[in-house]
């Protein structure tokens, strides 16, 4: 397979070289499987097979990109589809800098991250993994709910600049398991990402949706006051608020254009707690990375904040382009984001429930809709979700409904952290919209934060 | 093809299958412009085709997708296959709703084919845009237009086969500028149904659209200059460019029948509506009266026939104030009468629709409106308002996983104190508990207030979906609400 797409995109090179064409072509290929489960049911159980190729023309400071669902026998199409976008580029219109034109040095292929046994699993075997992370936990009134996604995600590019190819090919897989009681209506749920078959681990699962299950059936859920809480937000809510510091946060185009928190002053400084350490480091095969990015550039381990202190921000090349910066080997489609863990022993939710404490503590799993309320000051609200729980300092533990908050990032990773876990995790942060696109973050299994407020509090689910 | 297509349908139906049906897409196309500070970052073109299969077998779905039409009997039977899988596992065997077997055609109101334009003058009209909107105070300009037309033909086991032709157009401007303490503002128009009778590329009035680069370059400045919004207990007053965001997220999703049932709750979440609910929850004060109406002639959320192949319809969920509809497709209303032990829905509201030939079929929102009411227009509203805020345009939303509660943040904001309108703050934000608000609207706009607000990209579902849709809403006004936090 992999030879058949380097072939042809080869011959499509030559066909746009011998036609005076200057472009660049990413092909992304994808199989994907998803069982959905509903109501203790198999609601939807789905398979994608597609190959997307992306056109882009580019003539002295104009662009244009044209992309086609197509097929690798459909040659004529592709060629068209090629004709059409050297004629669009035409028409466009110049940019006020020179985009830069991706040129290879050398041909780069990585499998290493590729599982054909994690990406081809049957549909029995995924049901069987799925019973079995669940087994003996569903009720008459608790249902399961959640994904079993799998797939393999090829992406390759070629350009006129050069003869040299980029190849990548993954398998990952996406589960999250969700019981939920149909009157009562609330929720737990524990999820897992897997890059290969070894890494999943359904009693692991089975371990976390007990043990939530367990303290949810035992205690009435309720109102907790609004006020200031010492917080420990587990790896899903982590990887959350990452997501999007790296967002308003680190991107050096989104700076540019105002929609950030931090500014090149700040680079050197201390911006964030000294227990805080963020590096892009794409050899940690769990987050599905590229060694090298779009434009050919190497991806070695980028530091963005060590001990507190930024080290600088990311580029995409367009940006860079744009505004006159280096590129930094960010033009992917995610990059590889891992937090370092802190020196906290406890590796599982019921060692932090079991933990002693000075102060009720609020276990935030979750963050359920974020969104960024003001970018300048790195706002984000957001809701607790699947499984809060309040560890109460005399060792009992109370469910409390869903609380919202309303905080600047730049606070909860700054200095009110009190502590990170030793323990780490891949978080799955894949979202499903268009093209699979495998991602996920390395996190801390916990992370407590002090004194943040809550700024609402459900009376109800 | 369609004889080939049919083949297969029988095929699958005679191998045990209860319903199969079939969405071929001839073509799917898309062109997506836009300008940032004069730079054209933008110009892509898309183009893809293929058929997606649904297949019920002893009550369950199994689907499958391809854009390789060579070989459709492996994908019918794959689809097959995923339903056999699936029929391992079932709690509640799937039945759908009767409908009427429909030979039909829809065409979406288009006067000139957007793909027919020159790309030339899309360009121009993005320059023309751009150079209107550089001007002092303005630190990012965007302008984009978003284009699709798409072809489809359903066929399924039960003798419907119906044709669609539609085409979208979306455009916005967006302006920000950043304050005295360096935190950014903005400011955005979006292209809405503007009292015309069709979206194609007719719809992208320089003169509109010119008027409006004027007003939201002066909203902006306002805004720079202005003091931080207060936080306080105020009435608030919602513009249909905030108004729509609300009751998508607020009644829209919450009122979709599959959340409510419990299929999103791996993902989009639930609903804090019981089947219990329907014909008695008090949603809101008796001024509310929400539907959902596909049957719009001029919206992204009125379509012909939703993919179930059932005929769009107008039809009420929340009549002054009370709980009675839901937007329902042929699987959950079956489903709903039978755990409800009663008659909740008559049929299927046809609201079933995919993103893409290789994407399932769920309920989505058609154009979900509310009606407009007796308190007048704008002005008079202001007028008999005490204490308030009058908010427009979205910058964020947050909704609680049962849509129970939520917190929105507005890109104007003006504050009202004795009947006027007094001075603009800065970063508005209001928050709420979704049924005490619904039941705090005091006051609804007449229909010189109504407006048709195009939503480009609601998002659903695992793998996740994004639909067109519209919200038809008149300016309203809800008492006590908090503000500024
Ligand atoms: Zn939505």
């Amino acid at each position: 397979m992999k030879e058949r797409i380097l072939q042809t995109s080869r011959e499509l090179r030559a066909y746009a070289l011998q036609k005076g064409y200057e472009i660049s072509l990413f092909y992304h290929e994808e199989d994907s499987y998803l069982m959905r489960f509903a109501n203790s049911a198999i609601s939807l159980n789905t398979n994608e097979h597609l190959i997307r190729l992306e056109v882009q023309a580019y003539s002295g400071k104009k662009r244009a990109s044209y992309e086609l669902i197509t097929d690798l026998d459909h040659i004529d199409e592709i060629k068209q589809a090629i004709d059409t976008t050297a004629e669009l580029v035409q028409h466009a219109q110049p940019l006020n800098y020179q985009p830069t034109i991706p040129q290879y040095s050398a041909s780069f292929e990585d499998e290493s991250s590729y599982d054909p046994t994690l990406a081809q699993m049957s549909n029995d075997e995924k049901l069987q993994f799925f019973n079995a992370a669940v087994a003996g936990l569903e009720t008459e009134e608790i249902k399961l709910s959640g994904i079993f996604s799998c797939g393999e995600n090829i992406v390759a590019m070629i350009n006129t600049r050069s003869e040299h190819t980029q190849f990548f090919r993954t398998s990952d897989a996406q589960i999250t398991t969700v019981l939920a009681h149909s009157q009562l209506k609330w929720e737990v749920s524990a999820e897992q990402s897997a890059q290969r078959k070894s890494d999943l681990n359904a009693a692991a699962l089975h371990d976390d949706l007990a043990f939530l299950l367990a303290r949810y059936q035992q205690d009435t859920p309720r109102q907790i006051p609004l006020g200031s809480y010492d917080i420990v937000f587990g790896s899903a809510a982590i990887a959350g608020m990452l997501r999007f510091m790296n967002w308003i946060g680190f991107n050096g185009g989104a700076m540019k254009r105002g929609y950030s928190c931090l500014s090149e002053e700040k680079t050197g400084q201390k911006v964030l707690s000294e227990k805080f350490s963020l590096v892009d480091d794409p050899s940690r095969r769990e987050t599905f990375p590229f060694k090298k990015d779009y434009m050919g550039i190497e991806r070695n381990p980028f530091p963005i904040i060590k001990d507190g202190v930024f080290q600088g921000f990311t580029w995409y090349q367009d940006d860079a382009d744009e505004f006159g910066a280096q590129p930094t080997g960010h033009t992917v489609s995610h990059n590889s984001l891992v937090l370092q863990s802190g020196e906290q022993k406890v590796a599982s939710l019921q060692e932090l429930a079991a933990m002693p404490r000075q102060k009720d503590v609020l276990y935030i799993p979750f963050l359920h809709y974020m969104n960024i309320v003001n970018p300048s000051k790195g706002v984000f609200t957001g809701s607790s979700r699947f499984g809060a729980l309040l560890l109460k300092k005399d060792g009992s533990v109370e469910i409390p409904y869903n609380v919202r908050l309303t905080q600047s990032l730049l606070d909860i990773f700054g200095e009110k952290v009190a502590w990170l876990s030793q323990t780490s995790e891949a978080y799955n942060t894949s979202a499903s919209y268009g093209a699979r696109n495998p991602s996920a973050v390395i996190t801390p299994l916990f992370m407590q934060v002090n004194d943040l407020e809550i700024s609402h509090s459900n009376a109800s689910y | 093809m369609q004889q080939e297509i049919k083949k297969q349908i029988e095929r699958i139906h005679a191998l045990g299958a209860t319903y199969v049906d079939a969405r071929w897409y001839p073509f799917e196309e898309t062109n997506e412009l836009f300008m940032v500070n004069g730079n054209l970052k933008n110009t892509s073109f898309s183009r893809e085709s293929g058929v997606g299969v649904r297949v019920l077998y002893k009550g369950a779905w199994g689907f499958s997708a391809s854009s390789d039409l060579g070989n459709l009997a492996a994908l019918f039977d794959r689809a097959l296959d995923n339903a056999r899988a699936a029929a391992e596992r079932v709690t509640f065997p799937i039945r759908l709703a009767e409908k009427d077997a429909i030979q039909a055609q829809f065409t979406s109101p288009n006067q000139i084919n957007p793909f027919e334009v020159p790309l030339a003058d899309k360009v121009a009209f993005l320059k023309a845009m751009d150079d209107q909107l550089n001007q002092p105070g303005v630190f990012q300009r965007f302008s984009g237009l978003d284009f699709t037309r798409k072809q489809i033909v359903f066929m399924d086991s039960e003798g419907s086969q119906i044709e669609k032709l539609i085409t979208e157009v979306f455009a916005r401007l967006e302006v920000s500028g950043l304050d005295d303490q360096g935190q950014m503002h903005d400011r955005a128009f979006r292209l809405n149904q503007n009292g015309a009778s069709s979206r194609g590329w007719e719809s992208i009035d320089l003169g509109l659209f010119s008027q409006n680069a004027e007003r939201i370059v002066e909203e902006l400045r306002q805004t720079l200059v202005a003091e931080p919004c207060p936080k306080d207990d105020r009435s608030v007053i919602l513009l249909p460019g905030i108004m729509y965001l609300q009751t998508h997220e607020t009644i829209g999703h919450p009122l979709e029948l599959d959340r409510i049932l419990g299929y999103e709750l791996a993902f989009a979440g639930g609903s804090f509506v019981r089947l219990e609910d329907f014909g008695k929850l008090r949603y809101g004060s008796e001024k509310l009266t929400a539907r959902a109406d596909a049957t719009l002639p001029n919206s992204p959320g009125s379509f012909g026939y939703d993919d179930d192949g059932v005929i769009c319809q107008n039809n009420l969920l929340i009549d002054k104030g009370i709980l009675v509809g839901a937007i329902t497709g042929r699987q959950m209303v079956e489903e709903a009468n039978a755990k409800a032990r009663r008659q909740i829905f008559d049929g299927s509201g046809g609201t079933n629709r995919a993103t893409a030939f290789y994407r399932v079929p769920i309920e989505r929102m058609t154009n979900i409106n509310i009606d407009p009411g007796q308190d007048g227009n704008l002005e008079d509203i202001i007028q008999n308002t005490e204490r308030g805020i009058v908010l427009d345009g979205d910058r964020s939303w947050s909704i609680g996983s049962n849509r129970e509660q939520f917190h929105f943040a507005t890109e104007m904001g003006w504050l009202v104190e004795d009947g006027r309108r007094t001075r603009v703050v800065k970063n508005p934000t209001y928050k709420g508990d979704t049924l005490k608000f619904w039941n705090s609207l005091s006051a609804v706009g007449d229909s010189s207030t109504w407006e048709v607000v195009f939503v480009p990209n609601c998002g659903k579902g695992q793998p996740n979906q994004i639909m067109q849709l519209g919200h038809g809403v008149p300016v309203c006004r809800f008492d006590n609400v908090r503000i500024g936090e």
